[in-house]
């Protein structure tokens, strides 16, 4: 009695067991979605929720000072040499509101021994440098970077090329630095008043009046220029500009402008006074102040421009909240409770794993969702988006075939690839603003829509029919228990999603030869991007055909190259044009690209061992 | 024993080995080609891997065919896919989705072929308020005599550059004399100064130094012919000119009373009716020069068919209008230049059937597979 009833309340538990796996980390999930909380007196939260103009697009200034970071260091946070870390806005706070106060952190990310080399700075586990360093060695950079940039962009040595990649960096940071910077030395707040009433006396002076002394004018001229300077630098627009009717996104202005345009305007932008106090604020610790005129201002931005409050304060809880870096980590907890499963052979451990699995693909989703609905564009628009999306189209099959099947093979394909696109979406995030705007001839919704898409859709599912047949070569080699069912039962998924991949990378190819005909006037022109598609059609086909002649084992070692195939044409296309756009992960993608084609070579030779099946047969006939 | 043999080629045409190695060339292909892009540029490149029929390279001083061209690998491909259609697959209801999705393929390559062997591209560059009514090739010349005896009506005499072969010479009955070519140049530079080897005896080409340079085939780069041609009438020679679409000067003579003047220019595509460019916009998003959209406003004058309307052309969205696709190219000048691209192409709409028939096919013939196999397992 005492037994069954221990039996039952164990069976319940592991009944429930998956459902609470998946609430707690559900709970976990809802705790972490909000802005991130100001972590020192400062009201950084409000702080980073204000909206600016950058790249053409309205966004946060967590953003801004999210991909800037990024940009310079790779990361999202800043480790200082005490051990304390500061995060994007803190870093984003001491740049450019502090004076010099960041030049000290080490954010420049400097890996090329030879750039190293010319900073006096031997290689060790010090990866990131501080702006003081680079101070000391400015005119030698200057002529380096002059050197580098008189040769011809294909022609330039990895040394070139990395300083090059630096001095950006340099220019990046120096740029930022100078954004709110209206005063040369002391207040800006000071600067900003005396401006406006050194105005203000000209157009009230008279003729009759004496001149101002040459003293006094040429430091209004030098102030000019200065304004100008700023107005020609800035790419940042903090400056809302009062909009007729609707409001629109080039209603911004830089502060360069902004100062200049009081001439004109009769007035000045009284958010310049907001963004001087704030620096002069910042600069003397005064958080008490600063965090009043942050909030003054927020509140009067959220009248004057309602929808880019909006947009910026959900962008910034989307950035805090990273989807696709959780999910990232619950695709990895899949993976491993799927191997679990398949070393012990115990079912609760795949049912974990599959509860696990929805939850991961439901953040991904959503993340995936809410760049839809902040950028107003279909969910590809760059290799960035596109690694995100790979791996959510991906999962999804990978769910039908669990749902489907109940093997634990739909759990693992669906966790291996889930994990790595988001690593490899994570490396790309390094490249700057992930939801940069659209050059003309690719602003088509449309197209984005129709051609992007299912081509994409297309790779996911080629990389999927490959992880079938790593998983099936794989076992098939080392695993004893790997049957003959277990082999058809594999054969039929991975050729179904063949079938899958076929239409969606036919049917993605040739509805971008009709946009091409749409847009340049041909359907073909063996473009590089456009061969690597035709290079996943052609794979898929082969392998569809091989159906009719070959092994299932035959098909399976073609569909692990088609993973080379693909990750050729997604990436290593991009990456012909090397040395002109493409410094920092493009090239060490390829080394990736490489190291990747061997270890699938590897994998398509375990083809060739004998089934581990027989093998014990022959060691128990032996 | 002709049937015998019809029979062993297709099968033999049909074999998968024989539909790996046209799949594995097509790939190899693809990738060489792509490759080569980058040292050769695109249009180059395009031209020796898929635009022909063998891949010739310089083996120890030997010029030898070392790999089928794309025109030779889509031909197998076709001979096998389409003996694979009408003789190995049965018509049967059963088979539509198969047959569909190889007829498909087979218009797909048909016209592929079509295109790259009628296809025409040229170029079109009008000027704010400007009227014209011919598009020019960017990489062929022509040299042509227009006749301006007549002040009110201008007759054009051409002759394409490809006959300017040094030392040949040109008759036309059209023409009061005879043209023999001196010198041509494929590309060449122009500078002022006197000339090392002097060739131009006339006209501007006296003062200017031709030099020769190899071609060019990259992609934004381009040719720009001269030679130097010997005008004779009645066995004397008038003098020797240089010509080039370089030379801005116009060049004259005049021979029996007749005045023409002459122009080594790009070659020209004249339509039947012309094209005023009304004006050309140019976005850019706010606060970058990220350029959103182009666009051009022009208006058709085709009296012939009594047709005088506006168009607009943006991004995405051609002219189609008299068998001629007008694309937004690119601008210049300030945004009062607007580059359009004008293609010729009568088998523009292969792509748009064939993938609905490959479509449809595939669909039909995976779901049938689907759907069959599950209601035999339950």
């Amino acid at each position: 009695m005492n037994e069954t009833s221990a039996s039952s309340s164990r069976s319940r538990l592991v009944k429930y067991l998956p459902a609470v796996l998946v609430l707690v980390f559900a709970l976990y999930l809802i705790s972490a979605l909000k802005v991130a909380p100001s972590t020192g007196s400062f009201d950084t939260a409000t702080f980073s929720q204000l909206p600016v103009l950058q790249g053409g697009r309205v966004k946060p200034i967590d953003t801004v000072a999210r991909t800037s970071l990024l940009l310079l260091s790779g990361k999202q946070t800043v480790a200082l040499e005490d051990g304390t870390s500061k995060t994007a806005i803190e870093w984003f706070l001491d740049s450019v509101f502090a004076g010099d106060r960041a030049d000290i952190y080490p954010v420049f990310e400097i890996d090329d021994p030879d750039v190293l080399g010319v900073l006096g700075v031997q290689q060790n586990v010090q990866r990131r440098f501080p702006f003081t360093l680079l101070l000391e060695h400015m005119d030698d950079m200057r002529m380096q970077a002059n050197l580098a940039g008189s040769q011809p962009a294909d022609a330039r040595t990895r040394f070139q090329n990395a300083l090059l990649h630096l001095s950006e960096k340099i220019f990046l940071y120096q740029q930022l630095k100078a954004t709110f910077q209206i005063a040369e030395a002391g207040s800006n707040l000071e600067a900003v008043t005396s401006f406006d009433a050194q105005i203000t006396k000209m157009n009230g002076a008279s003729l009759d009046q004496a001149p101002p002394a040459k003293e006094v004018r040429d430091a209004f001229q030098h102030r000019i220029e200065r304004f100008q300077e700023m107005a020609k630098f800035s790419d940042l627009m903090p400056i809302p500009l009062p909009g007729k009717g609707v409001e629109q996104d080039h209603d911004w202005t830089s502060i360069g402008r902004a100062l200049l345009a009081r001439f004109e305007s009769g007035s000045l932008n009284p958010a310049l006074l907001m963004f001087a106090r704030m620096s002069d604020t910042y600069a003397a610790n005064d958080a008490e102040t600063f965090n009043r005129t942050v909030a003054e201002y927020s509140s009067a931005l959220k009248t004057m421009k309602p929808r880019a409050v909006g947009q910026a304060s959900s962008e910034a809880l989307f950035n805090n909240f990273e989807p696709f870096y959780k999910s990232m980590a619950i695709y990895l907890v899949v993976l491993v409770l799927a191997f679990v499963f398949w070393l012990v052979q115990n079912p609760l451990f795949n049912r974990l794993a599959f509860a696990l699995l929805l939850l991961a693909f439901s953040v991904h989703t959503l993340g995936l969702g809410a760049r839809i609905i902040l950028q107003g564009r279909p969910p590809v628009t760059n290799l960035y988006s596109s690694a995100v999306f790979v791996g959510w189209a991906a999962v999804f099959l990978g769910i039908i075939l669990e749902k489907f099947y109940k093997n634990g093979v739909g759990n693992v394909v669906a966790g291996m690839i889930g994990f790595t696109t988001l690593i490899i979406a994570h490396h790309l995030a390094l490249q700057g603003d992930t939801m940069e705007m659209m050059r003309a001839v690719l602003d088509s919704n449309f197209w984005l829509a129709t051609h992007v898409v299912t081509v994409t859709i297309g790779y996911s599912s080629t990389f999927l029919a490959g992880l079938i047949g790593i998983v099936y070569l794989t076992r098939r080699a080392f695993d004893k228990s790997f049957d003959a069912d277990t082999a058809e039962t594999l054969g039929r998924m991975a050729y179904g999603i063949v079938c899958f991949s076929t239409i969606f990378s036919f049917v993605g190819t040739v509805l971008g030869g009709i946009w091409a005909d749409q847009s340049w006037g041909r359907f073909w022109g063996w473009d590089p991007k456009e061969n690597g598609a035709l290079l996943v059609v052609l794979w898929n086909i082969l392998i569809l055909h091989s159906r009719y002649s070959s092994s299932v084992k035959a098909m399976m070692m073609l569909t692990v190259f088609g993973n080379v195939v693909t990750a050729f044409s997604w990436f290593g296309v991009n990456m012909l044009g090397v040395g002109l756009h493409s410094y920092g992960f493009m090239d060490k993608a390829l080394s990736w690209i490489i190291i990747f084609g061997i270890s699938q070579a590897a994998i398509i030779s375990f083809g060739y061992l004998p089934e581990a099946r027989q093998k014990r047969g022959s060691d128990g006939l032996a | 024993m002709k049937v015998d043999t019809f029979r062993s080629i297709s099968r033999f045409v049909t074999s998968a080995s024989f539909i790996y190695a046209c799949l594995l060339f097509m790939m190899g292909l693809v990738l060489i080609g792509t490759f080569a892009q980058i040292e050769m540029g695109a249009f180059a490149a395009q031209r020796r891997y898929f635009n022909s029929f063998w891949i010739y390279a310089d083996v120890r001083g030997m010029y030898l065919p070392i790999f089928p061209g794309g025109l030779t690998v889509g031909c197998l491909w076709l001979v096998s896919i389409v003996t694979a259609t009408f003789t190995r697959m049965k018509w049967c209801w059963k088979n539509l989705g198969l047959i569909l999705s190889h007829l498909g393929i087979i218009l797909l390559i048909v016209g592929q072929g079509l295109t790259q062997l009628l296809a025409e591209e040229t170029n079109l560059a009008i000027e704010e308020g400007e009227t014209r009514n011919y598009s020019e090739s960017s990489s062929q010349f022509e040299l042509a005599f227009t006749e301006t005896t007549d002040p009110v009506r201008h007759r054009e005499i051409v002759i394409p550059s490809s006959e300017l072969v040094p030392g040949r010479i040109i008759r036309s009955a059209e023409l009061p004399f005879t043209i023999k070519t001196v010198r041509f140049f494929a590309n060449s530079a122009i500078g002022m100064g006197t000339p090392s080897i002097p060739l131009a005896t006339k006209g501007a080409g006296t003062e200017l130094n031709i030099r020769s340079v190899p071609v060019t085939t990259k992609d934004d780069e381009r040719n720009i012919s001269a030679a130097g041609i010997s005008i004779l009438a009645d066995n004397t020679d008038l003098g020797t000119w240089v010509v080039s679409p370089a030379l801005s000067a116009l060049q004259e003579i005049t021979v029996a009373n007749r005045t023409f003047n002459f122009a080594l220019r790009a070659k020209r595509h004249y339509f039947p009716f012309s094209l005023t460019l009304k004006d050309f916009n140019h976005d850019i998003y706010p606060g970058t020069d990220i350029p959103k959209n182009f666009s051009s406003v022009v208006h058709i004058n085709y009296p012939a068919k009594n047709e005088s309307r506006d168009a607009l052309i943006y991004m995405n969205h051609p002219l189609r209008f008299e068998g001629l696709t007008f694309y937004q190219a690119s601008f210049g000048k300030n945004d009062t230049l607007s580059v359009f691209q004008v293609v010729r192409n009568p088998a523009w709409l292969t792509p748009y059937i064939s993938c609905i028939i490959v479509t449809v096919g595939l669909l039909i013939q995976f779901l049938r597979r689907l759907l069959f196999k599950r209601s035999k397992t339950v």
